[in-house]
Parts: C-alpha cells; sequence; structure tokens
C-alpha cells in the first residue's frame, strides 16, 4: 500500500485537530470547574445549615401535617412560630450578651496573660527536670499565638457578624424548598437509577435518610442539653460569662471525643483565674467531665439519642477534624465529624441491606 | 387563536389518566376521591423495554408492581436452570404485592414480555404515609388485605380439592393392590 502525500498530511491535519479540540475541552472542562467551584464557594455552609434546619423541622411539620393542614401551610406555620420565638429571645438576649461580649473582650488579655503566666511556669519545671528542652521556647509561641487568637477574634467577629446576616436570609429560603420539595428532590434523583436497580435504589434512599435525619436530630438535641446543663451548673459559682461558656461547651460538644476537651478549656481557665483553684474550681472540672461528659452524655444522652452504629472509630473523628480544618477553617472541623458519620451510616444501612437478603452475589448461583 | 386557548387549558392527559387507572383497580376500591391525588405521588411509574428482567428469585423484595400497559411473564427456575413459565399477567394486575407489607426475598423472578410500563408501590413510601396520612395508608392496606385474603382463600379450596382427588386416586388404587395380594 502506498501512502501518498495527500493521505500524510490528512493524517497529520487530523492529529493536529484533534489534540487542539481536546485541550480545548479540556482546558474548558478546568474553567468551568473552577467558575462553578466560585459560584459554589459561600453556598456550602447556608445549604449544609438549611439541611440541618430542615431535619430538626421536619418532625414538627410532619405532626401538623398530620392533622390534614397542607404540608406548604404547615412550614409556614412552623416558620412563624419559630421566627417569633428567636426574635422574642433576641430581643430578650441581645442587651445582655453584649454586655458580656464588651466585658470579655477587655477581660480577654488578662486570661492570656494568667494563661502566659501558667505555660512559663510549666516550661521552667520542664527545663529544670530536662535540660536538653533549653531551647525549646514554649511561652514564645504561645504568645504569638494567643495575640493571633486575639486579634483574629476582634477581626473576625463584626465580619461572622455581616456573615450571620447574609446566613439569616439564606438558611430560611433554602430550608424552606428544602422542608417542602425535599421528597421530590429525593424522588428525581433516584428515578433516574436503571430499571434493574431501582427497587434497592429506593429502598436505601429511604433508610439511609431516615437513619440520617434520627442522628442530626440526636446530635443537635444532645449538644443542646449539654450546653444547657453546663450553663445552669456554672450559675451556681460566682463564675463570669456562664452562657457564653455553656455556648461553647454546647457547639464544641458536637465533635466527639475531641470537642468536650475543647470546650472545657475556657471555662477552667476562667475560673482558675477569676476564682482561684478553690472548692468552685474543682466543682466547674467536676460540672464539665462528670456530670455532663460522663453521666449526662455518656450514660443518658447518646444511648437514647443515637444509635450505637454511627460512633466513629477516634482514627476516623482525628482524620475527619483534621481534613474538614483544612477545607473550611474552624467551621470544617465542626461539621467534618458529622459528615463522615454520615458517610458511615450510609455504608452501614447498605450491608445491613445486602446482609439482610444475602445478595446480590446469589445471582450466580441461584440453582445450586 | 383556538390552539393556543386549547394549549393553556390543557389538563396534563397523561397524568389525568393515571389518576384514572388508579382509580379503576379493584384494590384501591376502599380509598376515598381525594386519595388519589397522594397516591399518584406515591407511586412511581417505570418504562420497562420488551424482555427486561423486572426482578430475579432470590431479590430483595420491597414492593408491588401493577401493570400499566404491556405484558409480563412471570416464571421460575427449575434444578437444570430452565425457566417454567408460571403466568403471563395483562394490564391491571399486579404482582409482588407480598413484598409490600414484610421484607423478604422475591419466590418468582419477572421479565416482560413486550414494551411495558409498570407502576411500583414500595414498602418505604407506604412506612411514610402510615406516619404521615394514617388514614390513606389504613385504606391501601385494607385493599391490599382484601386482595391477599381473596388469594389465600383461592389457594386453600384449591388445595383441598387437589387433596380430595389424591384421596379418591389413592382409594381407587388400594382394592387393586388388595385383590392382588
Amino acid at each position: 500500500m502506498n501512502i501518498s502525500k495527500a493521505h500524510f498530511l490528512l493524517f497529520y491535519l487530523t492529529m493536529t485537530a484533534a489534540i487542539a479540540s481536546g485541550l480545548a475541552i479540556f482546558s474548558s472542562a478546568t474553567n468551568i470547574t473552577m467558575l462553578l467551584q466560585y459560584a459554589a464557594s459561600g453556598m456550602f455552609v447556608p445549604l449544609l445549615l438549611a439541611l440541618v434546619t430542615s431535619f430538626l423541622l421536619d418532625p414538627v411539620v410532619g405532626s401538623l401535617e398530620k392533622r390534614s393542614i397542607p404540608r406548604t401551610r404547615a412550614i409556614f406555620t412552623v416558620f412563624f412560630c419559630v421566627t417569633t420565638l428567636l426574635f422574642a429571645t433576641a430581643s430578650w438576649v441581645i442587651p445582655y450578651a453584649q454586655n458580656m461580649w464588651g466585658s470579655l473582650l477587655s477581660d480577654f488579655p488578662r486570661y492570656t496573660e494568667q494563661f502566659l503566666n501558667y505555660v512559663r511556669e510549666a516550661q521552667s519545671s520542664w527545663q529544670a527536670r530536662l535540660p536538653f528542652l533549653e531551647h525549646y521556647d514554649l511561652s514564645t509561641a504561645a504568645q504569638s499565638n494567643v495575640k493571633q487568637m486575639f486579634s483574629f477574634l476582634l477581626v473576625e467577629t463584626p465580619k461572622s457578624a455581616f456573615r450571620l446576616g447574609s446566613l439569616m436570609i439564606l438558611v430560611p429560603i433554602f430550608s424552606f424548598f428544602f422542608l417542602r420539595d425535599g421528597n421530590t428532590f429525593m424522588r428525581g434523583l433516584v428515578a433516574l437509577a436503571p430499571n434493574r436497580y431501582f427497587e434497592m435504589a429506593h429502598d436505601l434512599s429511604f433508610l439511609i435518610s431516615r437513619q440520617m435525619a434520627t442522628f442530626v436530630r440526636g446530635r443537635i438535641i444532645e449538644a443542646v442539653i449539654v450546653g444547657a446543663v453546663i450553663t445552669v451548673g456554672l450559675h451556681f459559682t460566682d463564675i463570669r460569662y456562664a452562657p457564653l461558656l455553656g455556648l461553647f461547651a454546647g457547639i464544641t460538644n458536637l465533635i466527639p471525643y475531641v470537642g468536650p476537651i475543647i470546650g472545657m478549656i475556657p471555662g477552667i481557665l476562667i475560673a482558675a483565674v477569676d476564682l482561684g483553684l478553690g472548692g468552685q474550681f474543682w466543682w466547674i472540672v467536676i460540672l464539665y467531665i462528670l456530670i455532663a461528659q460522663i453521666i449526662l452524655d455518656n450514660f443518658i444522652l447518646i444511648p437514647v439519642l443515637i444509635s450505637r452504629v454511627a460512633n466513629l472509630h477516634p482514627l476516623f473523628v482525628i482524620l475527619a477534624i483534621v481534613m474538614g480544618g483544612k477545607i473550611y477553617g474552624v467551621l470544617g472541623m465542626i461539621i467534618g465529624v458529622p459528615i463522615a458519620s454520615a458517610i458511615k451510616i450510609a455504608f452501614i444501612e447498605v450491608r445491613h441491606y445486602r446482609r439482610a437478603f444475602s445478595l446480590p452475589e446469589t445471582g450466580t448461583d441461584r440453582h445450586a | 387563536m383556538d390552539l393556543l386557548w386549547s394549549n393553556i387549558f390543557r389538563s396534563n392527559n397523561d397524568e389525568e389518566s393515571l389518576v384514572g387507572f388508579l382509580e379503576r383497580l379493584p384494590v384501591f376500591n376502599e380509598l376515598e376521591k381525594r386519595d388519589f391525588k397522594y397516591l399518584e405521588n406515591m407511586v412511581h411509574t417505570r418504562t420497562y423495554h420488551a424482555h427486561e428482567t423486572i426482578f430475579e428469585k432470590g431479590d430483595p423484595g420491597s414492593g408491588m408492581y401493577i401493570i400499566r400497559s404491556g405484558k409480563v411473564l412471570i416464571f421460575n427456575r427449575n434444578i437444570h436452570d430452565q425457566e417454567q413459565e408460571m403466568a403471563v399477567l395483562g394490564s391491571g394486575e399486579l404482582f409482588g404485592e407480598t413484598a409490600l407489607s414484610s421484607p423478604a426475598p422475591r419466590t418468582f423472578s419477572a421479565r416482560t414480555a413486550e414494551a411495558t410500563e409498570l407502576i411500583g408501590m414500595y414498602r418505604s413510601d407506604l412506612l411514610t404515609t402510615t406516619s404521615k396520612h394514617p388514614a390513606i395508608a389504613c385504606r391501601i392496606l385494607l385493599g391490599l388485605a382484601k386482595l391477599i385474603s381473596d388469594q389465600s382463600q383461592r389457594a386453600t379450596i384449591e388445595l383441598t380439592a387437589l387433596q380430595q382427588r389424591i384421596i379418591k386416586q389413592e382409594q381407587k388404587q388400594q382394592p387393586g393392590t388388595g385383590s392382588s395380594q
């Protein structure tokens, strides 16, 4: 077979065109994904919060719906009640909270100073015992860290307040539509499955979403109860900022294993600085560790609210916290673990399902 | 102009006929008129090609299918993996209803004989309905219970008839064997 020059030219041209179009498609694809990423960057948090809100409100809406109120009207009723409740609490709490925030900002240097003192003392005692650590200057590192944190607090608080404003608009809208059309979305998504797997996909989506809803609801209620108990317990002492500390403890309680420890650090620090190492200090320590964590959380709340299956291995918890922190900062640390648990729930449900029917491996030896 | 008006006031024909189709089914006799609007959103319409497997024996069963159009072949496989046809079902008939109330592996296989439109109704949706609209779920379950009890009654009658026949045959054979001894 003779390949003429024309053939060769044609081949050359085709290859060039193919490579060029491939490059163009590739670059436009990366451009488009980057564009999408940029467009969706601010939407992750409101969407997630809206999802959690809709999980929380769904039972209330359902109970209204049971009294044969149409779903949309039921959602509006619930939203109205929640908004009034929030406004009432806000108008009651905000002046108080503002006051507290102002005094906390002026007190903050005092607490950090004391904290640095503790660190310095600890360092000198280490260095006396372990001389080879002489060149490791922990107190300077701690000082710069604390300074950074303080400036971060000062700068980020107004910013996050501004962000909170946009959240207050977006979250209700999103959660309204999640509540109203969530089932339709899921139906549409499941309907994409091929006929042969539709039944399984439909069943699994039901089981997973039910399990997920219980898990999210349980976690939130658990955090609220722990926060409330710590607030009330701290009110028995002379410690300041009890509500703020309770709030902090409640939020950090969303992270298993690590969260409660982080949550009790500011409380114990403030107690040590303001109240000294007296009886009240030890009461606060007992409150944080024994009452809130061991008795309330481990013995009562977790067995009642959250099924044991959703407990993650500590290794995965640490991984989820580190990875979440890499992606979304402090917020990522808080939501990383619940997302990991959600993935685990999905896995567990799939495994349960397959075990219950010992399938689909039996397809090949069905005549055996 | 006429076309425009007819377009605006055109009711969605396909959906309307789905409600109409469901209303004509004897299983849903107990349901009230306005329940069908809910039922329509509870079931899933799926279209199948000809000779497409709907489910195999041993698959996890989680719902029943109603045939809206087309034909479905119900079969079992014997020891030599040969298919044994049990029934051919047509429009308006349903199969797999036992899996709706309790999770169990399918006891037979089903395959479409021609292009078929099936309406699937699944246990998970029924469970959601029992908590959200107990009255509707009650009526659906009542119809199902009636259907299944009818089936079991018919099976019992057939079974007794068969038993009688076996006894008669045995009686016929016994005098013969007795005389030979």
